[in-house]
């Protein structure tokens, strides 16, 4: 990595407090809080079901909290609506994907640029007075994305015809082509093999070093995790369990038996001692 | 073929974002445009009057009703009612003595208004509970229409449109007539294709395919989808306006009734959801397909002495009419846009069809 680069260096980018989420009678988060500093690779990790994805929702203003308040770039945003968050230079991905289908991955990745343009319906009718010019410029950026992330050969197909892999670049080069502060993945890296792997980490690498995102990811390849990953906190039914330097967060044992089960975490810890 | 790709290469980006980036198309939509400005001194006065300017309405609408089906996704069953709307108060205007440009435009924006009121429904409910909240609009707005003589003259009544003039010149006579169809058809249709590739489409776009997606890179779904029945009732506001105006001369009530709405919903669907070119293929078959067909089942039942009886020849048309649109649903759901796109890609790189992506 050439940048110098150091966490918990810069301002603070998102602050959460004491986040509380119900779905019926379950209890999805029970009172997390967490921050993310400028400039950090953060990672948010867990079993199935602990509230990492319930988690992100809440500070994208999908699910307003029960309790608690999220405070993004020193504003308070709790019940804020999700495209507001977006207008304010946070952009995210989802597990799934969430692609619009029948349209090119060129227009995909266009849709990334919402925030940065007027749409109107009279800038429709005169585009050649109005809209063209916002348009080409626009266009620029999206290319110096798609370059980025090596989609060349494929801008023109439509996203629902590429391979889940490919579709998977194209939702992140999304969220870049909004020049987000703060972006976040959920999962970036799901049913791909070692090689997709590396390609997305290296891109989020240099999302972070070259085009100045913070991350907050979510993801399951511990490997990855630990490579990447400035600091993390892993969430177990809706709380956390451990904090900190990836590896040792890692090890914790609390964190071993949620992951491992009881049996396997002693044997575990019989191994490591 | 004619449609040759190769040896084309656009290096700007304008170029390759133009309206019709191939030179074939390019020169067919000129050559188009061109026919539709000669018409009237090429095309004898009864089919200029009687196919021709209901075509270029009818399509107006269809492409109105189109950005909304289409584009943003919202079904809607009141279109008729909307462009009654337009077209009520625009004739009021120009009875009242303000000029046919204005009262075109505050047509528009009346329609607009009140479609978005009954738009505001597809914040709350979507598909089949949409299609109910905009059917309820074309019964409210007919029932208002009829029930208050200041709107409409009385239940039987027809209000008679005075003459008027567009942009100074008066509209008398088949050829002006025409031309402001025209106008009105080349302006909306330049917007619907200039919305595909501007933000606005693609934001509209964005919300009719994942909403929660849409919002997650900054669009406004509430706005949008409110966005979307104002611009769509706009235009069939100034349609309805146009519709009085240049072709029916007189308005009634039940020029605007549900089988208006449903033959337009049809024409979207027939043509293509989401295809400016399927909307004028959807309002010429729709139009002219019922006359086609009669004059069909006539020529059977002179020409080879079939024992047609009046009745079975009055309704075999409408019988063959709802099969073939039940056809397209079945065989071909994105409709005859889809039929000549698949015609275009045939030629596009004919006699190589191996090279077909």
């Amino acid at each position: 990595m050439n940048a110098p680069h150091q966490a918990g260096a810069g301002a603070r980018i998102v602050t959460c407090e004491n986040i509380e989420r119900s779905f019926g009678g379950l209890r999805a988060l029970k009172g997390v809080g967490l921050h993310v500093d400028e400039g950090e690779i953060f990672g948010l990790v867990g079993p199935n079901g602990s509230g990492k994805t319930t988690m992100v929702n809440v500070m994208t203003g999908f699910y307003p909290p029960d309790a608690g308040t999220v405070t993004l770039f020193g504003q308070d945003v709790t019940a804020v609506k999700p495209h507001r968050i977006a207008e304010m230079g946070v952009a995210r991905t989802f597990q799934n994907l969430a692609l619009f289908r029948g349209m090119s991955v060129l227009d995909n990745i266009l849709l990334g640029r919402h925030t940065h343009m007027r749409p109107s319906a009279l800038g429709s009718l005169f585009y050649w007075l109005w809209a063209q010019k916002e348009e080409l410029a626009n266009r620029r950026v999206v290319e110096e994305i798609i370059e980025f992330m090596q989609l060349e050969d494929i801008r023109d197909e439509p996203v629902e015809v590429i391979p889940i892999g490919l579709q998977k670049r194209v939702e992140l080069a999304r969220a870049l082509a909004a020049e987000p502060r703060f972006l976040i993945l959920d999962e970036p890296m799901a049913g791909m093999n070692q090689e997709e792997k590396e390609y997305i980490a290296r891109f989020i690498l240099d999302a972070r070093d070259e085009r100045g995102a913070t991350i907050l990811i979510i993801e399951h390849h511990m490997d990855v995790v630990t490579a990447i990953c400035d600091r993390v906190i892993v969430l177990s039914y809706g709380e956390i369990i451990a904090e900190g330097e990836p590896r040792e967060a890692i090890a914790d044992p609390k964190v071993v038996k949620a992951y491992l089960g009881e049996r396997a975490a002693k044997r575990h810890a019989g191994v490591a001692a | 073929m004619f449609y040759r790709r190769a040896g084309i290469r656009h290096t700007r980006y304008q170029d390759e974002r133009q309206l019709w980036p191939l030179p074939f198309d390019r020169r067919l939509a000129i050559l188009i445009f061109l026919l539709a400005l000669a018409a009237p001194f090429i095309v004898d006065r009864l089919y200029l009057v009687s196919y021709l300017l209901p075509w270029i309405i009818w399509s107006t609408a269809a492409l109105g009703l189109n950005f909304l089906m289409g584009g943003a996704g919202q079904i809607h069953l009141g279109y008729g009612a909307v462009m009654a709307i337009g077209a009520y108060c625009s004739v009021h205007m120009v009875r009242a003595g303000v000029p046919f440009e204005i009262a075109m435009i505050a047509g528009g924006l009346l329609s607009a208004a009140v479609g978005m009121i009954f738009g505001a429904a597809a914040l709350r409910v979507k598909g089949l509970y949409l299609a109910m909240a905009t059917l309820a609009m074309q019964y409210i707005v007919d029932f208002v229409i009829i029930q208050f003589p200041a709107i409409s003259g009385g239940t039987q009544a027809t209000i008679q449109v005075p003459r008027v003039s567009f942009l100074g010149v008066p509209i008398v006579g088949d050829r002006p007539t025409y031309y402001v169809a025209l106008f009105v058809c080349v302006v909306v249709t330049l917007f619907m294709l200039n919305v595909r590739r501007s933000s606005f489409g693609r934001a509209l776009a964005a919300v009719r395919e994942k909403d929660y997606a849409a919002a997650v890179i900054g669009v406004n779904t509430f706005r949008y989808k409110l966005l979307a029945f104002w611009v769509s009732s706009f235009i069939g506001g100034v349609v309805g306006s146009v519709l009085a105006v240049c072709y029916y001369r007189a308005i009634s009530p039940d020029q605007f009734h549900l089988d208006l709405s449903i033959s337009l919903v049809a024409m979207v669907i027939v043509g293509g959801l989401g295809s400016v070119l399927g909307s004028f293929f959807g309002a010429a078959l729709i139009l002219f397909a019922p006359i086609l067909l009669n004059q069909f089942v006539g020529f059977l039942s002179s020409e080879f002495g079939l024992a047609i009886t009046s009745d079975l020849r009055s309704h075999l048309p409408l019988m063959l009419y709802g099969a073939m649109i039940v056809g397209f649903l079945l065989w071909e759901p994105l409709g005859l846009a889809k039929i000549y796109a698949n015609m275009r890609n045939y030629f596009l790189v004919w006699p190589f069809r191996h090279a077909r992506q």
